[in-house]
């Protein structure tokens, strides 16, 4: 049994196919994204955000870490690098949200066959990346404008026009391009791109090696607690500023409360990648001895 | 109808690509561009980051009129400028009438004007670091400051094979145009043909899809027959990539210069 077992784990060159492959597609589709216009109504923005399917199909047809990892390093590299767009140092906060969240819509899926299970996988991939980003832009605000909690209506407009925008792409975005398209595409994918690369097709039973290295129970666990630091911060903050709108605020202490909580979901989510990488290098190194 | 008709010749494919190219390699003969990529992520090390932590007015407008100048240096295309600053005016717009509207007075003018400088200073200085390098020089820069070897392969192997995706994906798309039937009726604003070209576009991916993986496949043993996997992690193979860099001159100026405006600027404003 467990000589069946070894043969499903991917060699290095399977990994570095699945992370090429997600790296040109999604690359492509984001140029093409950013060549459409986006149409206004109002204030509801009718815009082809990005077209999740693909980096979704991927990560649930193949290995998740390469196609997330690969799906962000192509956007960033045609979508940002390409057209001249590149940010710096914002596109690691758009490079870890997406590719983090695509990665837990990879793991979600033990079958691929199974409708329920990928609808469910696209659409939760779609809201925890949209969340994150939510949460990064509002800190944004926070951390760039000097007196925030004392200017009256900036509070609340940050939270609305950015939740807005979350609601807008989650439904919009999230069901049309990245639900729809995935259950028409994973179906008729699985079996027939994987011997492309070389590879057997996922199915429940091979899923559970790559779960054993990567133990998705102990990462989920402590992305929740990273998120529970950002939101819990968050929420406080709203509140204070709704309900005691004229209480003056201790600001050393508040400011302070801000940074402390910042660096422990900074130090929470770094460790988490850290726990990732250093897992799949013992894992590899493992390999790489037998 | 004749409008719309030349806004879709200049958006064709083909001048899409050409814009690519343009900037990713027009403009590498200016005085910023000549510098090494180390000199050029020290700096922008500085200016990415501080401006954040930065609420004097003085200080900041200092930043924004030094990085101006910068990329006015690095000659940077008019349509990347055009949507940096409609995006920047576009979000500190639309957040001052959310805010008015929530009972907010003009008094939020003044920081969320502070904001938008901290905002363009961040930008202009991504646009003037990263614009000016040409990607063989980005590679090999991210490649010096430890960044795995895998990402710089991925940037020039994507600035070789996007020329080729975009004309695969044209063909396929223009072949289920030819194959398939376009809606009788337009519908309500278009939102039929809309529709259509939405559909089209994500089905497009499909063959796509299976296309490009065995391109995948033979890039991957073609890298393989040339020994990638060691030279991914063999020290001796970065060491002779990395020996075309070299700081000069130019480089301790552009450095030196930088530095002794931000004290005077920093002088300044502590004391007015």
């Amino acid at each position: 049994m467990q000589t069946v077992k070894e043969r499903y784990t991917l060699t290095q060159s399977q990994k570095m196919m699945v992370f090429i492959l997600s790296m040109s597609l999604y690359g492509l589709s984001n140029m093409i994204t950013e060549l459409v216009p986006s149409v206004y109504v109002g204030p509801v923005e009718f815009s082809i955000e990005y077209f999740a399917f693909i980096p979704l199909t991927l990560c649930i047809l193949f290995h998740p870490l390469y196609a997330a990892i690969g799906a962000s390093l192509g956007e960033v590299i045609f979508g940002e690098l390409m057209l001249g767009q590149f940010g710096g140092f914002g596109e690691l906060e758009k490079f870890i949200s997406f590719s983090l969240a695509m990665y837990i819509a990879g793991i979600m899926v033990t079958d691929p066959k199974n409708r329920q299970q990928v609808g469910m996988a696209a659409l939760s991939g779609v809201i925890i990346h949209q969340l994150i980003s939510m949460m990064v832009d509002i800190g944004k605000v926070w951390i760039g404008v000097d007196d925030f909690e004392t200017l009256p209506g900036l509070a609340e407009s940050v939270v609305v026009v950015e939740g807005f925008a979350f609601f807008n792409d989650v439904l919009f975005s999230g069901i049309l391009f990245a639900l729809i398209p995935t259950l028409y595409f994973v179906p008729r994918l699985y079996g027939k791109i994987e011997p492309l690369l070389g590879m057997k097709p996922r199915t429940r039973e091979n899923t559970h090696s790559t779960r054993g290295i990567l133990r998705p129970k102990l990462v989920i666990a402590a992305v929740l607690l990273a998120f529970a630091a950002f939101g819990f911060e968050f929420l406080s903050e709203t509140d204070l500023n709704i309900f005691e709108w004229e209480a003056p605020f201790a600001e050393q202490l508040e400011t302070n409360l801000i940074w402390i909580s910042i660096g422990v979901a900074a130090v929470l989510s770094l460790s988490i990648l850290f726990a990732i990488i250093s897992r799949n290098k013992k894992a590899k190194d493992r390999i790489a001895h037998e | 109808m004749d409008y719309a008709k030349n806004m879709m010749d200049k958006l064709s494919i083909e001048q899409a690509k050409i814009e690519l190219l343009n900037t990713a390699y027009a403009n590498d003969r200016t005085a910023i561009a000549r510098l090494d990529p180390r000199t050029l992520f020290l700096w922008y090390a500085f200016f990415g980051i501080a401006p954040w932590f930065i609420h004097n007015t003085i200080i900041l407008a200092g930043l924004l009129a030094f990085t101006v100048t910068t990329t006015i240096m690095t000659k940077v295309s008019r349509l990347i400028l055009l949507i940096l600053i409609l995006g920047l005016l576009g979000q500190g717009g639309y957040l001052l009438i959310a805010s008015l509207f929530f009972g907010g007075d003009l008094a939020v003018l003044q920081p969320l004007l502070l904001l938008t400088v901290k905002l363009a200073v961040i930008s202009l200085a991504s646009i003037t670091v990263f614009c000016s390098m040409s990607p063989e020089k980005l590679s090999i820069g991210l490649l010096s400051i430890g960044v795995p070897g895998q990402v710089s392969f991925s940037i020039s192997y994507g600035y070789r094979m996007l020329p080729v995706l975009l004309e695969e994906y044209n063909h396929v798309f223009m072949c289920y145009r030819l194959r398939g039937k376009a809606p009788e009726k337009k519908g309500l604003l278009y939102w039929r043909m809309a529709a259509y070209f939405v559909k089209l576009s994500v089905i497009s991916f499909y063959p796509l899809l299976l296309s490009t993986a065995k391109r995948a496949r033979t890039t991957v043993e073609a890298l393989e027959t040339k020994g990638s996997k060691n030279a991914f992690t063999n020290p001796a193979v970065k060491k002779l990539k990395l020996s075309s860099l070299r700081m000069g001159g130019q480089d301790y100026f552009f450095l030196a210069i930088s530095f002794t405006f931000i004290t005077a600027l920093f002088l300044l404003g502590h004391y007015y």
